[in-house]
């Protein structure tokens, strides 16, 4: 009895008040009155947030490393671009199939992918899905009669959700199609992740970090490892479509390069999950809005510095190269976070309480 | 042993790995009686571990079959083999290490059990499963540090782990590679003592890989010596500590094959 109550205390603590007090934070969002600008930042980290968890789902739980995340993050978003541009109308219906279609095409895809590439091991796999990747932002931009090619495809939502829509206001908030879409994929972003809380809590889950931790014991023990492996890529490539889809219904837009490339999509994947913590999900929040809000506001450090010292030209210079300071940044972050942020975070709880660590 | 008993749980027939032109195990034949506890011993690089490999399902065979109560289990995989009721432990320790200890447990009975595809419901929810993962912790002297990353026990307590594992998958047959490898000389007894402990439950068939002669002396029925993947002899622990064969085995057995 002592155990559970000691668990108990563990799930409803700091773990779980400060989750919800980030999302009483997004929901609150559009009344704090902002900006375009910060709308637009608090909803792509809303998003990426999820993309990243279903990233560490792969990688922080099963130890799958794939850099194919961003190619069905990008097929979401041109499944969603297809049935609300392109060959379709904005009508909900539409916008209902393409999220479907966008998980029906991952689903299969991810299944196809793992029966290919889970024989070989670790880097390889890795690679194999590089290839993929690379595969499908040629044929995005080579298929242009079909794909839109380079200059990609414009996305008209329907009702509720086209910006033209304005009922009128609440509690001094004006209600507008951004707005709503803003609540539509905030709420579709907050099942997803529900869904991979709950998924990485099952027992399935805990049989995926047994596979992280030594694929032979697991083998040994009797779970035919292949099989969870499988499972655990299609439901993160699955939710990564997802996620994709949501983003082309709030960018209104998709073309290869800000959809698919590896370097725009995987790479920040990846630097967020590392910030945020392996093996953690709620550290896919910390990563992206770190990554998110630095590569938002270091640009404007420059102007700032122009206005504060005008003659300090040294200064500018170095804020004109704000990529070095995201650089340093990121490097005092894996310093000081070396299991991401989530990760030390925890572990600093633990000791501090003279509990013995765990990881998950 | 009663009449039921006395054919052979597992057979083994012909049994032959070859790594290139090398033969690790080379045509062994040989049988285990249930509820009996059969060691297998040789020097270094006689092939045992690889042996237990093959018997497990880690490696698949050039030639030769594997009989399970008759059955030929030849070409079945590690799960399906450990389902049938085939545990393993490993000479390397080989436990989950990030997990706790209770869990590394608790996914053991959690395989038994078969809920491993279930993704609906919390994992704590399975209560059951806690309870008697812990009751096992209880039997090994390990249930105080049951929430400790198992990483973080000693390499004793980590041995004390595997096989904590391997009890809560109640395998009817198990292989341990020995479970006493890189152990200090006051962590053993308490390994013996579990040893002894599932060996007086006479519900279990044991099969033992070990090095320390004396140890498995008094614990095993029978013991088989290999030397260069071959089976040199099968007997009674009298016979075979007694047998100038293996004696030449064990202390010169290099010298005599110049």
């Amino acid at each position: 009895m002592l155990r559970r109550e000691q668990r108990k205390k563990r799930y409803y603590s700091i773990g779980f008040v400060l989750p919800c007090l980030v999302l009483a934070l997004f929901v609150l969002i559009p009344f704090l009155g902002p900006s375009y600008k910060t709308l637009d930042l608090a909803l792509k980290i809303i998003i990426f947030a999820s993309l990243v968890a279903s990233f560490d789902i792969m990688l922080g739980y099963t130890g799958i490393l794939s850099f194919g995340h961003g190619m069905f993050f990008g097929i979401g978003a041109y499944c969603v671009a297809f049935l609300n541009g392109k060959y379709g109308d904005p009508t909900y219906f539409h916008l209902f199939l393409g999220l479907l279609l966008a998980v029906a095409v991952a689903c299969v895809l991810a299944l196809i992918v793992s029966l290919i590439s889970l024989r070989v091991k670790a880097i390889f796999f890795a690679m194999i899905t590089l290839a993929l990747a690379e595969l499908t932002i040629v044929l995005a931009n080579k298929l242009s009669h079909f794909t839109g090619g380079e200059d990609g495809i414009s996305i008209s939502l329907p009702g509720i959700f086209s910006a033209a829509f304005s009922p009128g206001s609440f509690l001094g908030l004006d209600i507008s199609g951004r707005v709503i879409t803003y609540y539509f994929i905030l709420l579709a972003c907050l099942g997803l992740f529900a869904l991979m809380l709950r998924f990485t809590h099952s027992p399935l889950g805990r049989v995926l970090q047994a596979i992280r931790d030594n694929t032979d014991r697991a083998e040994a023990l009797g779970y035919k490892t292949f099989y969870f492996q499988t499972l655990s890529i299609v439901l993160g490539c699955t939710v990564a479509a997802m996620t994709g889809g949501l983003y082309a219904m709030w960018v209104g837009y998709v073309n290869p390069e800000s959809t698919l490339e590896v370097m725009a999509i995987m790479l920040n994947v990846l630097l967020m999950v590392i910030i945020g913590g392996m093996g953690t999900l709620y550290g896919g929040i910390v990563g992206a809005a770190f990554l998110l809000i630095t590569q938002t506001f270091l640009p404007d450090l420059q102007k700032l510095a122009i206005d504060l010292f005008p003659n300090a030209s040294l200064l500018h210079t170095i804020l004109e190269r704000w990529l070095l300071l995201f650089g340093i940044l990121f490097i005092l972050v894996v310093i000081f976070f070396p299991k991401g942020v989530v990760g030390s975070a925890r572990e600093f709880i633990a000791r501090a309480r003279g509990e013995a660590f765990f990881s998950s | 042993m009663n009449a039921t008993n006395n054919n052979p749980i597992i057979a083994v027939k012909d049994l032959t790995i070859r790594f290139g032109g090398h033969a690790a195990v080379d045509q062994v034949s040989l049988e285990v009686m249930p509820f009996t506890l059969k060691s297998i011993i040789g020097p270094n690089g006689a092939g045992k571990t690889t042996f237990f490999n093959l018997l497990s399902g880690q490696y698949k065979p050039t030639g030769g079959k594997v009989f399970l109560k008759g059955k030929d289990i030849t070409n079945l995989s590690a799960p399906m083999r450990c389902r049938l009721g085939l545990g393993r432990s490993f000479q390397l320790t080989n436990i989950f290490p990030l997990l706790t200890v209770l869990e590394n447990v608790r996914l053991a009975i959690q395989a038994r059990k078969g809920y491993g595809f279930n993704f609906w419901r919390h994992y704590l929810h399975f209560s059951a499963c806690e309870d008697e993962a812990y009751q096992i912790l209880k039997e090994v002297l390990l249930d105080e540090k049951w929430l400790y990353p198992a990483n973080l026990l000693t390499h004793g307590e980590q041995r004390k782990l595997e096989m904590a594992i391997l009890m809560a998958l109640k395998p009817e047959i198990l292989f341990l590679d020995e479970p006493t490898a890189g152990m200090s000389q006051e962590e053993v007894p308490a390994i013996l003592e579990i040893l002894e402990r599932i060996k007086s439950m006479g519900d279990k068939t044991i099969l033992l890989v070990e090095h320390k002669m004396d140890m498995i002396m008094n614990l095993s029925d029978s013991i088989a010596v290999l030397q260069d993947g071959r089976l040199i002899a099968d007997s009674d622990p009298e016979t075979i500590y007694r047998s100038k064969e293996v004696q030449e085995a064990y202390l010169g057995g290099g010298a005599k094959r110049e």
